[in-house]
């Protein structure tokens, strides 16, 4: 009776590769999994994007979120486990390289094949009405008394660089974790925390309507907010914070990297044309991010880079359970 | 003022003056109440598909298409509720609690047009507090930091034990704890520990709240009908859905106390529609005469009025830290949240100046949506409530099916199926002994926001409570909570009828 069933079976499958074969990829709707929540950065990059790339590839792609785990990896294991034939995407970002090392999965990043949308640069602000005016202030008065500060998830990229913050000032800052970037902000603003640091583009509004006053910029150039003015680039001020910043946030999308080139190239196509729009242009600019655009061996490198900083960071401040060196992760 | 009436209404005709912004409208909503009603399907999950579907279209048209659907969600989910004992949503579980007697009587007509109505009431109510008391409301939703958080999730886990059992207090506030015992599955939120996951990566997230609501509610519900030879079928209804404007006018301080109460939920960031119905139900019980309190639990009107206002006048309330601070302020709302980004639209304090009167534009698709609801749900009324007249032995199987493709929908996932089973069987066990359900979803709900918010308020007054007594909001709420607890003791009550007499 199973040989039955397995005969039958393989019959359908060779029918259905068969016919599969006579057309070329994409024939069927994409499916790209969020794995952060739905309504955060990566969230919407993906959804904006996506629609864009459906376009190109003229297929529907739904945009589902599947969460939690550690650093996203529930969401990413559900994907890896599916067949890699390109019908499978995983929406994520850099702050995902850090799920093996914590506890979350077995594998080191290079499963992936990314493509980076782009990234927007991190601040630290202070609630409007703080008392401290400079980020020279906010350090000074931490060695009298440590502050608190928030920064989103453990481990995350604005985590790591409160952390370099913290070494290259040698500030005492307590460290107080939050769900995401939004609830880490809402603390800054209801002074249970403060300081806070974000991404530009998650603070924007929050700066642009004076809830919270921004004191630098974690990132070598400064930015020009419109309403608030220029914020000074924190590296002027303590150089060494150049060492290992900035670190790009690289928000954008993967595909298992055993898909037949011919798929990778379509999809590179696809991701290269929507870049290019004026649609995914304009929002990026409105929504202060940086577009980047890397895709194929160049953002494999730029992960497997990102894989290397984050997770040896980690390990340096012992915030992970796993060394990054029994994954194979080289030391930056 | 008198200017911007004048620029409401004009915003609101060009809303209703395009025929394609009506269809959406309609049909929005009408998907949203489906959403709300099947078991499964919530009205974040609503706002996430719809997202999708209206990136193409403008930002009025899309906006119109979203809130339609939030309202009908958090709306449709006392239908499932009132008929059969299973709430659509976790926040349709106070309406379950008088609906369904309702039902058993035969006024299961009566009951659903009087929520529709009171959802109706409740929904405009929330969005005059929108257009009116909006800063005020956020700059108060800013008093709430981590423990008013663990403050305020305990004490709807609290209310909502007290008040659902019935047999001895106690056993709700166990169905409570054990609620909360459940919610310490999985990472825990602020160092990532694994607890009580024996290395089952399906556990790492911690338990779903969907499969655990239906196979609560929904497998007892199962079981029973089946373990129950002579099923007594509900009488057949036969008056009027729209509810006789006595008993709207009957009820009408419930119905503005409780939209209140559901507006200042709703603002709380984080905290939504669950709370909202638990509290409004709570208080109304209290503020009714002796004689109307006998009735809460059996079908009282004012019950189901009181709990299921304040859930819709949440949206409103959810909706005003979302478009002043940026902050979400339910569940759905958040999903709200990534729409309005992917239409260039960035709530937060800075939207005066980026899209002045996107408020008011806010405010008139909400009466919209409302309008949409009120008219579909009183529509659809008439029609659901024939499925009471279906033989059971043809209703049951197919409402144990759609528990199981809603717990299997959410995720593709069959593990939230082997959660499902096991956790209604003991739902079902826990009935018999006659220990209230809710509670302990809601303890699931609420439970991990009660968890992280204390250890995150510990490490942040470096393990002092004293920050409970230091902070006004968190003083009443613990007030409140004390004498809710002491209240059930005899000796309490004889102390406090005592000096009452004196």
């Amino acid at each position: 009776m199973k040989n039955v069933v397995y005969l039958f079976c393989l019959t359908l499958a060779l029918v259905a590769s068969s016919s599969h074969a006579k057309r070329e990829y994409p024939t069927r709707p994409i499916t790209n999994t969020v794995v952060w929540s739905a309504g955060g950065g990566t969230d919407a990059i993906n959804r904006m994007l996506m629609a864009e790339m459906a376009k190109e590839l003229d297929v529907r792609i739904n945009v589902v979120n599947k969460t939690g785990g550690v650093a996203g990896s529930i969401g990413m294991n559900a994907v890896l486990r599916k067949r890699a034939d390109g019908y499978n995407l995983v929406g994520l970002s850099s702050s995902n390289v850090v799920a093996a090392v914590n506890g979350g999965w077995t594998q080191k990043f290079d499963v992936w094949s990314p493509f980076i949308v782009g990234s927007s640069p991190d601040v630290v602000s202070v609630p409007y009405d703080s008392p401290y005016q400079t980020l020279e202030d906010l350090i000074q008065a931490s060695k009298n008394k440590a502050l608190k500060g928030a920064a989103g998830g453990v481990g995350g990229i604005h985590h790591i660089y409160l952390l370099e913050l913290q070494k290259a000032s040698g500030a005492d800052f307590k460290y107080i974790p939050y769900p995401g970037s939004a609830p880490s902000q809402t603390a800054a603003i209801t002074k249970e925390v403060d300081f806070v640091v974000t991404s530009m583009a998650e603070q924007a509004a929050l700066l642009r309507g004076n809830k919270l006053r921004p004191l630098a910029m974690l990132h070598p150039d400064p930015y020009t907010l419109e309403g608030v003015g220029e914020v000074i680039s924190a590296f002027d001020a303590y150089p060494s914070l150049s060492e290992r910043l900035p670190l790009s946030q690289a928000i954008g999308f993967a595909v298992n990297k055993k898909v037949p080139e011919a798929v990778k190239t379509k999809l590179i196509e696809a991701f290269n044309k929507a870049m290019n729009s004026s649609k995914v242009k304009d929002w990026a600019m409105k929504n202060h991010y940086q577009l980047s655009g890397l895709s194929g061996q160049l953002a494999e490198q730029e992960f497997a880079r990102l894989e290397s900083i984050f997770t040896w960071t980690l390990d340096d401040l012992g915030a992970n359970k796993l060394s990054p060196s029994k994954f194979g992760i080289p030391k930056p | 003022m008198i200017e911007q009436f004048t620029h409401f209404f004009s915003i609101l005709i060009n809303l209703i003056s395009s025929p394609t912004n009506i269809i959406i409208l309609f049909v929005a909503s009408f998907l949203g109440i489906i959403f709300g009603a099947m078991p499964g399907l919530t009205a974040t999950l609503g706002v996430a598909l719809l997202t999708a579907l209206t990136y193409s279209l403008g930002a009025d048209t899309a906006l119109l298409g979203l809130l339609g659907m939030y309202v009908g969600a958090i709306y449709g989910g006392s239908y499932p509720a009132i008929l059969i004992n299973i709430p659509g949503t976790p926040a349709a579980a106070a309406t379950a609690m008088d609906g369904y007697p309702l039902t058993q009587k035969g006024l299961a007509g009566k009951a659903l047009g009087l929520t529709t109505t009171a959802s109706f009431i409740g929904t405009i109510i929330g969005l005059l507090f929108l257009v009116t008391l909006s800063p005020l409301i956020a700059s108060l939703a800013l008093q709430f930091t981590s423990w008013e958080f663990f403050l305020l999730a305990l004490l709807g886990i609290i209310l909502s034990g007290s008040l659902t059992s019935p047999d001895l207090v106690v056993k709700g506030w166990i169905a409570g704890l054990i609620g909360l015992l459940l919610a310490t599955i999985g990472r825990d939120a602020l160092q990532f520990f694994p607890r009580y996951t024996f290395d089952v990566p399906e556990l790492d997230s911690g338990l779903e709240i969907v499969p655990v609501l239906i196979g609560a509610f929904g497998i007892p519900q199962v079981i029973r009908a089946l373990t129950n030879t002579h099923h007594v079928k509900p009488p057949i209804f036969t008056g009027s859905i729209l509810p006789e404007l006595k008993s709207i006018t009957r009820n009408i301080k419930h119905i503005f106390r409780s939209a209140t109460i559901g507006v200042g939920v709703g603002a709380v960031p984080g905290v939504g529609e669950d709370i909202a119905g638990w509290v409004s139900y709570s208080t109304a019980k209290k503020t009714s005469s002796k004689a109307q309190q006998a009735e809460f639990g059996k079908g009282s009107e004012t019950a189901i009025v009181s709990s299921e206002t304040a859930n819709n006048a949440c949206v409103g309330g959810a909706l005003i830290p979302l478009l002043t601070l940026g902050i979400p302020g339910s569940p759905p709302a958040a999903m709200l949240l990534g729409a309005l980004l992917l239409h260039g639209i960035t709530p937060g304090p800075s939207i005066e100046i980026d899209h002045p009167n996107f408020l008011l534009e806010v405010t008139a698709i909400m009466v919209l949506a409302s309008f949409a609801m009120w008219a579909n749900g009183l529509l659809l009324a008439k029609q659901v409530i024939k499925v009471l007249q279906l033989p059971t032995a043809l209703f049951i199987p197919v409402v144990g099916v759609l528990c199981i493709l809603g717990a299997y929908a959410l995720n593709l996932n069959m593990f939230s199926l082997y959660l499902m089973i096991p956790i209604g069987i003991v739902a079902f066990l826990l009935g018999e002994m006659k220990f209230p359900i809710s509670p302990m979803v809601i303890g699931l709900v609420l439970g991990g926001m009660a968890d992280e918010s204390l250890r995150r308020a510990l490490l942040l007054s470096e393990g002092s409570f004293m920050p409970i007594f230091e902070r006004p909001v968190a003083l009443l709420l613990v007030l409140v909570m004390t004498v809710f607890i002491l209240a059930q003791f005899s000796w309490f009550k004889r102390l406090f009828s005592f000096e009452g007499k004196k």
